[in-house]
């Protein structure tokens, strides 16, 4: 294994509890979105990567050296954590320059990459205010901006976009989408699928402790495709089009939940979409939109989850 | 090496800092008054010059040593890791890239600096009320006398705490036991258990310093030499086991939350 991050067999126990199990990924280059429900052990995984916590079992690297211990390979990575705590009493230009001193680098410096940093997450103008009175997304921004200040080349954001407003995540995922631009690979975790999934299409998949599946989005739909998928159609005729597609021998069941709207379980989506245009033509049906419900990653981590169980 | 200087400086800045901040800070200061508030109370009901001179001192070794010294650095000693670890502060510092016994180090020279903000006052604002009371005044050595053993005082309980922050999830109640049982206890049996004790030495240094009054005259003292050398030796011992213990500690919160 070879990528930015490689996780083989990994193993954390909190006393009985199990925040990792047997934890095996590898994340390439570029942007890894970390997708998984609250407790899935999204956090574990990146407490184990900043070299707060120590793997049980397993063997966990990152950039090519051991996750758990202390180093200047440290400098080469940036940990934004979740926990929204912070040394309140400080300003943000005080937090990040401090952190930049204790990383080793002169006054100076730490002075012109707090300014930098602190432009990047767009708190220049608030830098000088104590963070106590920082709102939760500049306390965000704040955190990413001590984790970038020091210009590391793997980048650890535990749910980076938790308690940001619209406009903010917006930028911030501009900003996520820049660094990676700019050569930084990035690790980022959500809960919120949607989030990930308009970041990137490189996901690990992770519940109950464990890698459920990884790759690009459509090779992760590809894990899936022996299940049956979900798709909506609208169509001011939907009674006459859902007696032409019960036809079909993998449409599984076809269901009414509003009078315009008709939603099919069919075992070969690929087969639908190919087939569905000929029907619509041949048969003179009215189909005003098709949407494939299974499109977003909610849908995908749904059916993996289902499959483990 | 200047680099790792840097790194030290800028970590028990931090933390210095840190510890003269919020409603805690404001505590501490209140609680470390608390001794010449007494000797003010003793001074407005007029006792003989004498009388009040060596209350304040007697109350030295008596209060401010052992209890208001005693609290005030463990709250802010076990605050340097503990309270961080607990609160997810210590993140930001021990993900970085200095090494860990320069952070424990950085933040015991913290802890020191930000202890000594409250006990030194502690230890000689009873002496200067009672000198404004009327009070017989004090020999030239006696407030360095004083202040000196403050100092030794918060070094050595400084090092044990900041251990204690560091072994045991339950720092504070393990150091309220120290402080209150421990070193209250042991001193008062025979033969050299007191010796196990840091009062010990620091009662030793006073009474051998110190050749008239109340903290005179401590049976059992060693010489003040080797008792100071023996609290920085008990400073840098704890200090070492505390850079061991930190070196293999977990410094994330035992909890799962995403």
């Amino acid at each position: 294994m070879t990528g930015v991050v490689d996780a083989e067999a990994v193993t954390k126990r909190y006393g009985e509890v199990l925040g990792l199990n047997g934890f095996s990924a590898t994340f390439s280059e570029g942007i890894t979105g970390l997708v998984g429900p609250n407790g899935a052990g999204k956090s574990t995984l990146f407490r184990l990567l900043a070299g707060q916590l120590r793997a049980d079992a397993g063997r966990l690297t990152l950039l090519g050296e051991p996750a758990w211990g202390q180093g200047e390979f440290r400098r080469r990575v940036g940990y934004c954590p979740e926990s929204p705590a912070l040394f309140d009493w400080m300003t943000g230009n005080d937090f990040v320059t401090t952190l930049l001193r204790v990383d080793g680098f002169s006054r100076t410096e730490a002075t012109e990459r707090c300014a930098r940093a602190m432009a990047e997450v767009d708190l220049t103008a608030d830098g000088n205010r104590r963070l106590r009175v920082y709102s939760k997304g500049m306390r965000q921004r704040v955190k990413i901006a001590q984790c970038i200040a020091h210009d590391p080349e793997l980048i650890l954001l535990d749910e980076p976009l938790n308690g940001v407003d619209p406009v903010g995540r917006a930028a911030m995922s501009a900003l996520m989408r820049q660094m990676s631009t700019s050569g930084r690979h990035l690790v980022v975790s959500s809960h919120v699928l949607y989030e990930v999934e308009r970041l990137t299409d490189q996901i690990v998949m992770i519940a109950n402790g464990q890698a459920i599946a990884q790759g690009d989005l459509h090779r992760i739909r590809d894990l899936i495709d022996s299940r049956p998928h979900v798709i909506d159609l609208e169509s001011s005729d939907p009674r006459a089009l859902g007696r032409a597609l019960s036809a079909w021998d993998h449409v599984v069941s076809i269901e009414f939940p509003e009078p315009w709207h008709l939603r099919v379980l069919t075992r070969s989506p690929d087969s639908f979409y190919a087939t569905l245009p000929e029907l619509v033509l041949a048969q003179g049906l009215n189909v005003q939109a098709v949407r494939s419900a299974d499109d977003n990653l909610d849908a995908v981590f749904r059916y993996l989850s289902e499959e483990r169980r | 090496m200047s680099g790792e200087i840097g790194r030290l400086t800028t970590v028990a800045w931090l933390s210095f800092r840190g510890g003269l901040q919020g409603l805690r800070a404001i505590g501490l200061a209140a609680f470390a008054v608390f001794p010449a508030v007494i000797v003010a109370a003793i001074a407005a009901s007029h006792p003989a010059a004498s009388t009040l001179a060596n209350s304040a001192l007697a109350l030295f070794a008596l209060l401010t040593l052992p209890i208001v010294a005693m609290v005030i650095l463990l709250v802010l000693a076990v605050a340097q890791f503990r309270t961080e670890i607990d609160s997810e502060t210590l993140i930001y510092l021990s993900d970085r890239s200095v090494a860990r016994p320069t952070l424990v180090v950085g933040k015991y020279l913290g802890a020191v600096g930000s202890s000594l903000v409250f006990v030194l006052p502690a230890a000689l604002l009873p002496l200067a009320v009672s000198d404004l009371g009327g009070g017989t005044a004090y020999a030239a050595n006696v407030a360095g006398a004083v202040a000196t053993a403050a100092v030794l005082a918060t070094l050595a309980y400084a090092g044990i705490f900041l251990f204690l922050g560091l072994a045991t999830r339950s720092a504070l109640l393990v150091g309220l036991l120290f402080g209150f049982l421990w070193e209250e206890l042991l001193p008062l049996l025979p033969g050299d258990v007191p010796q196990f004790t840091v009062i010990f030495y620091l009662r030793s240094f006073l009474s051998g310093t110190l050749s008239s009054g109340p903290l005179s005259g401590y049976s059992g003292a060693m010489a003040p030499a080797p008792a100071v050398v023996t609290l920085v030796l008990v400073a840098v011992a704890f200090v070492v086991f505390a850079s061991l213990v930190f070196r293999y500690l977990e410094t994330a919160p035992e909890k799962e939350t995403a």
